[in-house]
């Protein structure tokens, strides 16, 4: 039992990880919460499907694409949607919830309600402390975390990443010693596009592919992020842990209520806001003015 | 596509009505019935409810419209898109408009419980006939039962109701269990039960906790997901900790598809069986990527003969549509047994054809087709008996009843228990 | 007597009212409603009316703690949901009558709200919005938890509506809404609602000048919910049913769209916001093709409403026919050259 919470918590967390940093990264620098993060994720899996199944390419090679279409989106989006209303918050909010709207209805127009799938690229499975997990999991796992990682090295080692945390570290600042505070956006917000294109691309083959699968994610990378505290990007990475753990527990020690799991996930984010309610390494905004 | 498809008969219609002045005025100049064809049009439920009511609409219009009391009068379909899978609200709404805007006579179709329970009070309060394929709710035929004179206009054709699919899912499992005691040589039969959290898999799972250590079983678990769920991996991991032979499943959402997939990929030695919706289409194999080989479920529609009419309607289907029909295209029987209803009462009026609708008793394209006091079809050997169907090798395959109750339908194989049940 | 009263109250029709623009169709849009079934009884308008009207307060509710107190909720679902659960259950498990119900569900959504703004008090900004997204998907958990109390995914059906004829509803409706509107109206302009708007602006410096911020915020809850719980309430004996689908995370994003198209921090916005486009998507309906893809239509007006107005509807079209005076904040017909009031040049 205890083994199995292990070994799903870690591949339930893994992705996780990887969807709920795209999204904190645009928040930290930018400010803004991009409901269409869903929506760009939901898209790539639609994208690998017909480059894959339909016009019949490679996987790495529908992928590579997928997530490029998707970088291109999210960069228009941020753009022509969001940039022109961002000085009125909820409006960007609103904006980018119409948005995920439109995504999601043109494709229901385009591929129907039906349930899709894309076919798994590594066939086979291992046991892990005695747990079946597929290869297609470990390979998830993998691209999950070295994109982490990549990303990790570029924050860290290059002047593009020093700007962007500066840049989410204060953004007055950051403009007056010089940095372009619009380019960094962009590129955080191209970079946030292409986890979200690759969380996508990587979860598509583990489940289903409906126009209504950004939904469930989305709820689940809020929790992330306001547990993890907003725009920080460790804090998101342990969150997104703590919860894929939290859902695990919940499958596992209580098999009958294993629909309770998201709701057991957001109790526990607002029991995490009671006691610290910036999350547990946000920053607290009040100050700025 | 369903649209071009109307407007293509209605071309036709207009066509016929200018070349062939011998038509006689008052025929040509007949009023439509107007069946309200209900159902989410942007998904398969929503189509095949539609694709099949077009199916029966051609054929009776074929045949020159249908008699209603001197005249003879041609069928028009009316495609009402409740959008219910996505909002309540707008499925009421849509009813609503459906009756007082486009002044249907008969609404067919209904398939999120939530969503045709809101209708079912829409249609009786304006005294529609409404007839049910899709949502398979107990509570809309005990409403009948508990308050007749409100609720009599309502019907349901398929699928029957939950609490009988229960029954006849049982009925497969103890085929099933027999088989693999048999060819494994296992004394007890361990069961996990997977039902997402619905209203109408509650039945089943009391039933599964009283009923399966009754019939020599074992019951080792229960799981229950969300109706919404994608990913039943913690689920399945947890189910095949516990050493369970058959995984007996509940599940008419997204949840089936992943249940497919995942049990496949995990090579999960264990027989998945029991009401998988999803596994009822024939996309299921490719949405799972060609995982779910061996995943059974209970449905209505295969390529066996459970009536004279099933093969007929099923090619007739494939050809126009290009795949087996699901479930809700029982809206087929549903445009006939109304229209011969209305002819019998000559009026289309609901007071007036209810008492003829509640006489029906003919052979549709899955059961027999009478309705018992709750205004349900009538479930059971002679009446509607579902069937139980496996994939094997991307082609679905009946395998029951072969010998249930003195009942085999033609056209059924042997179900197949999987192979990586054996090497153990 | 009675004829002075009348002539006082012409001469505020043309002194107060008449004057702007904007209140001459606030009086056009009451007496439209009003008037209606004069014209129609169609039960399907008078049905889209109805439910316009109950989420026009359900809106309106959202602006009350959004737009003015600044804590934009994503979660007003839960004040709805109370109140349609509330009343439900009193209805069905004790058998009280409609009536009653509505109210004491009301009520309970009241108490959800302040409860609710508990937790919510130490938080700020995003992280206010987002632990309030949560608030009802926990409580659709705890009631599918109880299916034997809940009903489950298929919520309580079979309710009884709380007046049988539907013009006879629509009365109601229309008037619960204009009456909740109006009030919540005069509760923003009130010295709570300025309060309100100090908090929104700055909350320290509020808290500076001996404003009990915690206590007001708690306020602009427990109103939401008593709101939200009314429309709440009303809906689930309109349609019959009270099921998981009032707390979905949709229509909490439905309440903000509403609010945020119409125009925030007014009251009238989100009401205008509901009348705009619950209509229109119902109109879009009926057109075959178009209906089809009605919530693609409803999102890209959305989406370009806000491209052009971000402010909302209300703001944009108020700006265009009316102007502020820079001396006494009154308004003016933008035709004006000097101010009705003062006589300031308005240019």
């Amino acid at each position: 039992m205890l083994h199995s919470i292990l070994v799903t918590g870690l591949v339930n967390g893994a992705i996780y990880a990887l969807l709920a940093l795209g999204f904190s990264l645009v928040f930290g620098v930018a400010r803004i919460v991009n409901i269409a993060y869903a929506g760009l994720y939901m898209l790539a899996s639609y994208a690998v499907y017909l480059l894959l199944q339909v016009v019949g390419l490679p996987a790495p090679l529908a992928v590579a694409l997928a997530v490029a279409a998707v970088v291109v989106l999210g960069l228009a989006v941020y753009r022509v949607v969001i940039e022109p209303v961002r000085e009125h918050e909820s409006a960007v909010l609103i904006s980018t919830i119409a948005l995920t709207l439109v995504f999601q209805e043109l494709v229901l127009a385009a591929f129907g309600g039906h349930f899709l799938g894309n076919p798994v690229w590594v066939d086979g499975i291992t046991s892990v402390l005695g747990v079946t997990v597929t290869h297609q999991q470990v390979l998830s796992l993998l691209v999950s975390a070295a994109a982490l990682g990549l990303l990790w090295l570029l924050l860290t080692r290059t002047r593009l990443g020093v700007a962007i945390r500066a840049t989410a570290n204060d953004r007055e600042v950051a403009n007056l010693m010089g940095m372009n505070v619009r380019r960094v956006e962009m590129w955080s917000a191209a970079l946030s596009a292409a986890l979200a294109g690759l969380a996508g691309a990587v979860v598509a083959p583990l489940t289903v592919i409906d126009p209504l699968m950004w939904q469930g994610p989305l709820v689940n990378i809020l929790a992330i992020v306001v547990v993890g505290g907003l725009g920080s990007l460790r804090g998101s990475l342990l969150a997104a842990f703590l919860i894929g753990y939290v859902e695990a527990a919940t499958v596992f020690l209580l098999p009958g209520g294993s629909y309770l799991k998201g709701a057991v996930a957001l109790t526990i984010m607002v029991a995490v806001l009671l006691l610290r309610p910036e999350g547990l390494f946000g920053v607290a905004f009040e100050e700025e003015r | 596509m369903p649209s071009r498809h109307t407007a293509a008969s209605a071309l036709a219609l207009a066509a016929a009505l200018l070349f062939t002045p011998a038509v006689p005025l008052a025929q040509a100049k007949a009023e439509p019935v107007k069946i309200g064809i209900v159902g989410p049009m942007a998904f398969i439920q929503g189509e095949d409810a539609w694709n099949g009511a077009s199916l029966a609409a051609d054929e009776l219009n074929a045949a020159g419209g249908i008699q209603v009391g001197a005249a003879k009068r041609p069928i028009q379909l009316v495609k009402v898109d409740t959008n219910e899978i996505m909002n309540i609200a707008d499925a009421a709404n849509a009813l609503e408009r459906a009756i007082t805007r486009d002044k249907i006579d008969f609404a067919v179709g209904g398939f999120r419980s939530e969503a045709a329970l809101a209708m079912q009070e829409v249609a009786v309060d304006n005294k529609k006939i409404f007839v049910v394929t899709g949502a398979s709710l107990d509570k809309m035929s005990d409403n009948v039962v508990k308050d007749y004179e409100r609720y009599k206009y309502w019907f349901r054709i398929l699928p029957p109701r939950s609490s009988d699919l229960v029954k006849a899912s049982y009925a497969m499992l103890g085929a099933i269990t027999a088989q693999v005691k048999a060819e494994l040589g296992v004394p007890v039969v361990k069961v996990a039960v997977l039902a997402e959290k619905a209203a109408w898999t509650e039945g089943f799972v009391k039933a599964a906790q009283a009923n399966i250590p009754k019939m020599g079983m074992e019951l080792v678990g229960v799981f229950q997901p969300s109706a919404t769920a994608t990913d039943v991996g913690p689920d399945l991991t947890a189910i095949q900790a516990t050493g369970a032979h058959l995984v007996f499943t509940a599940v008419s959402g997204p949840m089936g598809v992943a249940l497919g997939r995942q049990a496949g990929e995990m090579r999960l030695p264990a027989i998945v069986f029991g009401i998988n919706v999803e596994a009822q289409k024939e996309g299921f194999w490719k949405a799972t990527g060609g995982k779910a080989n061996h995943v059974s479920t209970l449905n209505f529609y295969a390529d066996v003969e459970s009536t004279p009419k099933t093969m007929p309607f099923v090619e007739a289907f494939r050809k126009k549509f290009g795949r087996l029909p699901t479930y809700t295209a029982a809206s087929y029987d549903a445009v006939k047994i109304l229209a011969t209803a209305a002819t019998a009462a000559g009026s289309l009026d609901g007071d007036k054809v209810v008492p003829f609708l509640e006489k029906t008793d003919t052979v549709g394209t899955s059961s027999r087709i009478t309705f018992d006091k709750g205004h349900d079809v009538t479930f059971g050997p002679g009446n509607t008996v579902p069937l139980g169907v496996q994939w094997q090798d991307g082609a679905l395959v009946a395998f029951f009843p072969n010998g249930w109750q003195g009942i085999t339908f033609k056209g059924v194989k042997p179900f197949v228990v999987p192979p990586q049940m054996k090497k153990k | 007597m009675i004829a002075r009263r009348l002539r006082r109250a012409g001469r505020f029709l043309r002194g107060e009212v008449l004057v702007l623009p904007s209140r001459v169709l606030v009086l056009l849009f009451c007496v439209g409603l009003l008037a209606l079934p004069l014209f129609t009884r169609d039960p399907y308008v008078l049905r889209v009316v109805i439910l316009s009207s109950l989420y026009a307060i359900f809106a309106a509710s959202w602006d009350l703690v959004s737009g003015y107190s600044g804590q934009v909720s994503l979660g007003q679902a839960l004040y709805f949901g109370a109140g349609a659960y509330g009343s439900a259950l009193l209805h069905h498990h004790l058998g009280w009558s409609p009536a009653l119900t509505i109210p004491a569900g009301a009520l309970l959504a009241t108490g959800v709200g302040a409860v609710a703004g508990i937790p919510c008090l130490r938080l700020r900004g995003s992280y206010l919005s987002l632990a309030t997204l949560a608030f009802p998907l926990i409580l659709t958990g705890a009631l599918f938890a109880l299916p034997e109390l809940s009903g489950g995914e298929l919520g309580l059906s079979g309710l009884q509506p709380l007046v049988r004829s539907r013009l006879g509803f629509y009365y109601v409706a229309v008037i619960v809404m204009l009456v909740a509107v109006f009030t919540m109206w005069l509760i923003g302009d009130s010295n709570t609602g300025l309060l309100l708007h100090a908090i929104r602006e700055d909350e320290v410096a509020a808290r500076a000048s001996g404003i009990d911020t915690p206590r007001y915020r708690l306020l602009a809850f427990a109103l939401a919910g008593l709101f939200g719980g009314v429309a709440g309430g009303l809906y689930a004996h309109f349609v019959r049913v009270a099921g998981p689908s009032t707390l979905e995370v949709a229509l909490s994003f439905q309440a903000v769209i509403w609010g945020v198209f119409g125009g925030v921090a007014t009251i009238y916005g989100p009401v205008v916001g509901v009348f705009l486009l619950y209509p229109l998507t119902e109109l879009l309906a009926l057109v075959p093709w178009l209906g089809e893809h009605r919530l693609l239509i409803f999102a890209l007006v959305v989406l370009l409403v806000l491209r052009f107005m971000p402010q909302g509807v209300v703001h944009w079209a108020r700006d265009r026919m009316e102007r502020e005076c820079l001396r006494c904040k009154s308004r003016s017909v933008a035709t004006r050259r000097a101010c009705r009031v003062c006589g300031a040049d308005l240019r």
